[in-house]
C-alpha cells in the first residue's frame, strides 16, 4: 500500500497518458502493452486501457500488429512535416480542430476561436480537407450541420448517432425491423406460455422475457451489421410499449443474473389489445382527409363522396 | 348542443317520425324552450301538426314540458331532449340485447315498447302474444302468461320501468275511473325518486295470442276481434300505468359487456368470466354511475361462479391476483377480509376503453407510427419534439410531420412554457401533450357527423334508385298474389322477367350499399356508446 | 432546436408554427399548401365491418324498425299540398291523415291540455274494404298485364323524356294508385299495430269530450 502512495501521481489519467507518450518517444518503433505494464506496475489494467483507448481515439497513438502481437506507436501526426508550407492561420485552424477531438467542431465555432473571417476559414478548411489532414462529418444532431475533425479519427457516437445511424441517416427501416423481430420473439413466448396449460400464474410468468433474453435472440438472428447493446434493445422494446403491444414490469433480481442492473431486472411480454378496431374507423368518414370540409350540398358531401362510392362498391 | 348533434337528431326523427316532427324538434333543439304558438309561428307549421308532433315527441319521452316562466298562469313551454332522441340510433342494440337475455318474447316486448314510446303492460302482453302466435305453426298459440313472465323479468331486472308520473302542467284533471289512481298528484320529481318504478301492477290477463287470417277475416269479424281486445285491456286493471325502456340499465349492461370482452381480449376467457360474475353480483348493489363496484370477497365470488367453469378456489385466487396486477387495472383489491376483497374499477375501465378507442382512430387514420407517438404522449403526458423523436425512434422530419398533422386535427395539443416573462419563442419550452377528455369529446362529435353522413348517403342511394325500387316492389307484389292464386310457373317466370338482368344487378348493388351503410351506422354507435359513457363517468366522479 | 426563430406562424393556425419546427419558408406537409383535388387519395382503407351473426341481426332489426315506424301513427305526414283536386280519392287514403286528427289515443292526462286534438275515428275502414277484398281474391291476369304495360311505358318515358312535365304529372297519378296498393300490402304485416291503437268506439265518450275541447 505504501508503494502505491509513492507513485500516486500516476493515478492521474493525464499523467498516465503523458508517460505512455514518453515511452513511445523512447521506442519510436512501437511498444507492447507489456512495456507499459512494466513501466507502471501499480497502475490498474483498467486505467491503463482507458488511457490507451483515449490516446487511440484522439489520434495520438497508432495500433499496429506484428509477429509478436499488438504494438502501440506514436502517431505520425508530425504536423511539422505535414503542415509544411502552411501559414500560421492554417496551423491555428488545424490546432483548433485537433483539440476538438473526435466530437468534431462546427465551422462557426472555429471562427469564434480563431477570430478569422469565415471566408478565410472556409478556404483553409478546403485546403486541409484536400490534403486529407481533416475531414467533414455530418452530425446527426442537426441534419445540415457539418463538424470537422482530424482525418484519421473515428467520430464519436454523439456525432454518428450510434447503432441507428449510417452516415448521418437515421435507419428507420432497421429500427422497424428490430421492432418487429423483438415483438415476434415476445409473442412467440407468450403463445408457448398460453399453450402450456399450466396454472394461470405460471403461464403469465413464463410469458415474460428479460431484456437480456431479447438481446441474445436479436444478436443470434444476425440481422444487425453493427453490434447492439442491451440499452439499444431496451430502446427498441420501449417503442413496442408505445405501440401498445408490449408491457414491461420491473422486478428485483439477484446481482449477477443475466440482464440484471442494480438489483433490478426488466421483464417484457407481448400482450393482446383490449379492443378490436373501433366502429368509427370501419367507415370512410372515420379516415376521411376532408372530413371537416364535408357538408350536404357542398362540393364535398356524403352524396358526392368518392371514398364512399369506392367503399360501397367494394 | 352542437350542430352535429342537432343534425343527427333531425335525421333520426325524420326517418322514424317524419319531417314534420323533425322540423318541430330541430327548432326546439336550436332555440331551447318554446311555447306551442311560438313553435307554430316560427316553423310556419299548422298548429294542429305542431300539436301532433309534440304529442309524438312526448309519447316517446323526447320532449319535456313545463309551466312557463311567467308563473302558473304562463303558457306551457316545450323542450326537446337531444340525448333521448339520439337513442333511436341504438334501438336495434336494445332489442337485440333483450333477445339475448330473454329470448324472442323479451325481444318483442322491448321492440314494441320502443316503437310506441310507452305502453301498458296489458297492451304490451297482448300485442306480443299475437305477434308470437302469428309466427307459430298453425293450431298453436302463445299463452299470455308466458309473455307476462318475460315482461315481469324485464321489470325485475330493471330493463323496463314505469314512466314517472307527470307533473300537472295543464293536463286534464284526472278522469274518474279505474285508472285514476295511476296518475297520483305527485310533486314534480326526478325519475330516481319514483318509488314504484319497478312495481308490477295486478293485472288480470288470461288468454292466448290471436292469429290473424287475413283472407278469412271479414270486416265484421275484424272489428269484433278488436273490440274484444280493447275490452280485455280495459278490464285488465292497469289503465294509465305505462312502461318505458330503462336506457340507463341497458347502458350499464353494455358497459359491463365491454369490460368483460376487453378482459377476454387482453387476458383470457376464464378471467373474463370471473369479471362477468363480479359484475353480475354487483348489478343490484352498485348504482349505475358508481366509480367502482361494491367490494366482493374472494369467498363470495367463488360461490357465485357458475359450476360449469370448474375453477378451484386456489386457481380463482391466482386469477384474481393476476387481474389486480394487470396494468389495465380493471380489477382492484380493496381489503384482505374474506380471502381478499375485490372491486371492478368501472370508471377506470371506461377511461381505458375510451383511450383504446382514441388510439384505434389514430392508428387506422394516420398509421401505426403516428399511433406510437400518440400513445407515447398519453403515457408521458408532456414531451418536447426531440424527446418524441428519441422515444418513438422516428426520424426528426417524419416525427415533425406527424406531430403537425395530429396537432392540426386537434388530436394533440401544444403547450408553451416560457422560461422568461417576455414569452420569446427562443426561450420557451414547447411541450406536446394529449388531453384524453377533450379528445374524446372531439371524436364523439366526429361520430355524430359520420352517422349523419352515412344516413344522408343511404337516403341518397335510395332516392337515386327510387323508380327501380318501386318497380321491383310492384312486381314482388304481383308475384305474391299470383302465387297465392296458384298461377302457372310459366306465368310467374314471365312476370319475374319484367325485371331485366341489369336492373336485377342494380337492385342487388343497392341492397348491398344500403346494408353496408346501415351496418356501419350500428357499428359507429358502438364507438359513440364508449365515448359517451366515458365522458359521463368523468362528470359523475367529480 | 434548429429552425426556431422569431415571429408568429401563419394566421389561421392555433399554434406557433415555428414551435412545431416548421420555419419560415419551409414547406408545410403537402396536404395543406398545394392546391389539392377535392378528394385527395386516402392513405388508409377503412377496417372491414363486423359481419358476425349479431351484426347481421342488428342490421335486420334496424331496417325492420325503420319500416315499422313509417306505418305507425306516430309517423306524421305533412299537410298534403294541393289536395283540392283529389278530394274524392282522399277518402280512400286510409293512412293519409288530415291535419286536425290524431291517429292514436294518447293519454291526455299525461299531456298539456293545449295539445288536445281530435282522435281519428276509424270511419274509412268500411270504404277501404272494397279494394282490399278485390286484391285478396286474387288479381286477375288482365289486370297484371295492364299494370305491367303501364310500367313498361313508364320506363320508356323515363329514358326518352327526363324532364317532361306531362310525364311527371302522370307519374304522380300513378303513384297515388300504387301507393294505395302498397299500403294494403304493408298493412298485412303491421295490422296488429293498427289494431292496437284503433280504439274503435269504446273510447267514444272520452274522445267526444276531447273533440269538444280540441275544435277551435
Amino acid at each position: 500500500m505504501a508503494e502505491v502512495k509513492v507513485k500516486q501521481e500516476l493515478t492521474d489519467p493525464v499523467e498516465i497518458e503523458n508517460r505512455i507518450k514518453d515511452l513511445c518517444q523512447q521506442f519510436p518503433h512501437g511498444i507492447t502493452d507489456q512495456v507499459i505494464q512494466n513501466d507502471m506496475p501499480h497502475v490498474e489494467a483498467q486505467q491503463r486501457a482507458m488511457a490507451i483507448n483515449r490516446l487511440l481515439s484522439v489520434g495520438q497513438l497508432d495500433l499496429l500488429r506484428n509477429s509478436t502481437g499488438l504494438l502501440y506507436r506514436l502517431k505520425d501526426t508530425q504536423s511539422a512535416s505535414k503542415m509544411k508550407g502552411s501559414d500560421n492561420q492554417e496551423k491555428l485552424v488545424y490546432q483548433i480542430i485537433e483539440d476538438a477531438g473526435n466530437k468534431g467542431i462546427w465551422s462557426r465555432d472555429i471562427r469564434y476561436k480563431s477570430n478569422l473571417p469565415l471566408t478565410e476559414i472556409n478556404k483553409i478548411l478546403k485546403n486541409l480537407e484536400s490534403k486529407k489532414l481533416i475531414k467533414a462529418v455530418k452530425s446527426v444532431a442537426a441534419s445540415k450541420k457539418k463538424v470537422y475533425m482530424l482525418y484519421n479519427l473515428q467520430p464519436d457516437r454523439s456525432v454518428t448517432g450510434g447503432a441507428w445511424y449510417s452516415d448521418q441517416d437515421f435507419e428507420s427501416e432497421f429500427v422497424e425491423v428490430l421492432n418487429q423481430q423483438c415483438f415476434k420473439f415476445l409473442q412467440g413466448k407468450a403463445e408457448v406460455a398460453r399453450d402450456s396449460k399450466q396454472s394461470p400464474m405460471v403461464q403469465r410468468n413464463s410469458s415474460f422475457a428479460t431484456s437480456h433474453e431479447v438481446w441474445k435472440y436479436i444478436c443470434e438472428l444476425g440481422i444487425s451489421k453493427v453490434e447492439l447493446s442491451m440499452d439499444d434493445i431496451e430502446t427498441i422494446l420501449n417503442t413496442l410499449i408505445y405501440d401498445g403491444k408490449v408491457e414491461m414490469s420491473v422486478i428485483a433480481a439477484k446481482e449477477g443474473t443475466a440482464g440484471c442492473v442494480d438489483g433490478q431486472m426488466k421483464l417484457y411480454r407481448g400482450v393482446n389489445p383490449i379492443i378490436q378496431s373501433t366502429g368509427l374507423v370501419k367507415t370512410p368518414c372515420g379516415l376521411c382527409p376532408v372530413f371537416d370540409d364535408c357538408h350536404e350540398g357542398g362540393e364535398i358531401s356524403p352524396s358526392t363522396c368518392i371514398y364512399m362510392t369506392e367503399w360501397l362498391d367494394f | 348542443m352542437t350542430q352535429q348533434e342537432v343534425r343527427l337528431c333531425g335525421l333520426l326523427l325524420q326517418e322514424h317520425f317524419g319531417e314534420v316532427v323533425e322540423k318541430v324538434a330541430v327548432h326546439l333543439l336550436r332555440t331551447g324552450a318554446q311555447t306551442l304558438r311560438g313553435i307554430a309561428q316560427e316553423t310556419s307549421t299548422p298548429l294542429d301538426l305542431v300539436k301532433k308532433s309534440l304529442c309524438v315527441l312526448a309519447q316517446h319521452g323526447m320532449c319535456e314540458f313545463r309551466r312557463g316562466r311567467r308563473g302558473p298562469a304562463g303558457a306551457v313551454e316545450y323542450l326537446a331532449t337531444s340525448e333521448r332522441i339520439l337513442r333511436i340510433l341504438r334501438y336495434p342494440r336494445y332489442i337485440y340485447t333483450a333477445k339475448t337475455l330473454y329470448g324472442d318474447t323479451g325481444e318483442l316486448i322491448v321492440e314494441e315498447v320502443l316503437q310506441r314510446g310507452h305502453m301498458t303492460m296489458s297492451g304490451s302482453v297482448k300485442t306480443v302474444a299475437d305477434r308470437l302466435t302469428h309466427n307459430m305453426e298453425e293450431g298453436r298459440s302463445m299463452d299470455y302468461s308466458e309473455v307476462v313472465t318475460a315482461f315481469s323479468k324485464l321489470v325485475e331486472t330493471h330493463f323496463i320501468q314505469r314512466c314517472p308520473p307527470v307533473a300537472d302542467v295543464g293536463a286534464a284533471p284526472p278522469a274518474a275511473g279505474p285508472g285514476a289512481q295511476a296518475a297520483p298528484a305527485a310533486p314534480p320529481s326526478p325519475a330516481d325518486s319514483h318509488p314504484e318504478r319497478y312495481t308490477l301492477p295486478h293485472v288480470k290477463l288470461t288468454g292466448r295470442g290471436k292469429r290473424r287470417h287475413p283472407s278469412e277475416e271479414s270486416e265484421g269479424e275484424q272489428r269484433g276481434a278488436k273490440r274484444a281486445k280493447m275490452d280485455t285491456s280495459e278490464s285488465s286493471g292497469d289503465t294509465g300505468i305505462y312502461w318505458q325502456v330503462n336506457f340507463d340499465r341497458f347502458h350499464q349492461h353494455f358497459r359491463d359487456q365491454a369490460i368483460v370482452s376487453a378482459v377476454a381480449s387482453k387476458l383470457d376467457q376464464t378471467s373474463s368470466e370471473i369479471v362477468r360474475t363480479m359484475l353480475r353480483m354487483s348489478e343490484v348493489t352498485t348504482t349505475p354511475t358508481a366509480a367502482c363496484t361494491q367490494p366482493l370477497s374472494a369467498n363470495e365470488i367463488f360461490r357465485a361462479l357458475p359450476p360449469s367453469y370448474s375453477i378451484t378456489r386456489p386457481v380463482l385466487e391466482q386469477y384474481l391476483s393476476l387481474l389486480v396486477d394487470d396494468p389495465m387495472e380493471f380489477v382492484g383489491k380493496s381489503g384482505e377480509s374474506g380471502g381478499g376483497m375485490y372491486v371492478v374499477n368501472l370508471h377506470k375501465a371506461l377511461a381505458t376503453l375510451s383511450r383504446a378507442t382514441l388510439e384505434s382512430v389514430v392508428q387506422e387514420r394516420f398509421g401505426s407510427r403516428s399511433a406510437r407517438i400518440f400513445r407515447l404522449l398519453l403515457r408521458k403526458r408532456h414531451l418536447e419534439q426531440k424527446q418524441v423523436e428519441d422515444f418513438a425512434m422516428i426520424p426528426a422530419k417524419e416525427a415533425k410531420d406527424m406531430l403537425y398533422t395530429l396537432l392540426s386535427e386537434n388530436l394533440v395539443q401544444l403547450q408553451e412554457i416560457p422560461k422568461t416573462p417576455d414569452h420569446a419563442p427562443s426561450r420557451t419550452f414547447y411541450l406536446y401533450t394529449v388531453n384524453p377528455l377533450p379528445t374524446a369529446r372531439l371524436l364523439l362529435q366526429h361520430c355524430y357527423k359520420a352517422v349523419g353522413n352515412l344516413m344522408e348517403r343511404r337516403q341518397y342511394e335510395t332516392k337515386e334508385n327510387k323508380r327501380l325500387l318501386e318497380k321491383s316492389q310492384r312486381i314482388e307484389a304481383i308475384l305474391a298474389s299470383l302465387q297465392a292464386s296458384g298461377a302457372e310457373p310459366s306465368q310467374l317466370t314471365e312476370v319475374e322477367e319484367m325485371i331485366t338482368a341489369p336492373e336485377r344487378q342494380q337492385l342487388q348493388a343497392l341492397r348491398h350499399h344500403v346494408n353496408k351503410l346501415d351496418s356501419s351506422e350500428n357499428q359507429v354507435d358502438e364507438t359513440i356508446f364508449l365515448l359517451e359513457s366515458y365522458i359521463n363517468s368523468t362528470q359523475t366522479s367529480r | 432546436m434548429a429552425g426556431r426563430g422569431r415571429g408568429r406562424g401563419r394566421g389561421q393556425l392555433s399554434f406557433n408554427m415555428e414551435a412545431v419546427g416548421i420555419g419560415k419558408g419551409e414547406n408545410l406537409p403537402p396536404s395543406t399548401l398545394q392546391p389539392t383535388p377535392p378528394f385527395p387519395p386516402m392513405e388508409h382503407k377503412p377496417v372491414p365491418l363486423q359481419t358476425s351473426e349479431e351484426a347481421e341481426y342488428m342490421l335486420a332489426l334496424k331496417q325492420e324498425l325503420r319500416g315499422a315506424m313509417k306505418s305507425l301513427p306516430f309517423y306524421i305526414r305533412p299537410a298534403a299540398p294541393k289536395k283540392d283536386v283529389e278530394r274524392y280519392s282522399d277518402k280512400y287514403q286510409s293512412t293519409e291523415p288530415t291535419d286536425n286528427t290524431i291517429e292514436w289515443d294518447p293519454d291526455w292526462k299525461r299531456l298539456p291540455k293545449e295539445l288536445r286534438i281530435r282522435v281519428r275515428k276509424p270511419l274509412k275502414e268500411k270504404v277501404s274494404a272494397v279494394p282490399r277484398s278485390s286484391k285478396q281474391t286474387g288479381v286477375d291476369k288482365e289486370e297484371i298485364i295492364r299494370k305491367l304495360e303501364t310500367l313498361e311505358k313508364k320506363e320508356e318515358e323515363v329514358s326518352s323524356d327526363e324532364e317532361g312535365r306531362e310525364r311527371k304529372k302522370q307519374d304522380e297519378e300513378e303513384q297515388e294508385g300504387e301507393e294505395e296498393y302498397d299500403e294494403e300490402e304493408f298493412e298485412e304485416e303491421t295490422d296488429y299495430i293498427m289494431s292496437y291503437f284503433d280504439n274503435g268506439e269504446e273510447f267514444g265518450g272520452d274522445s267526444d269530450d276531447n273533440m269538444d275541447e280540441a275544435i277551435y
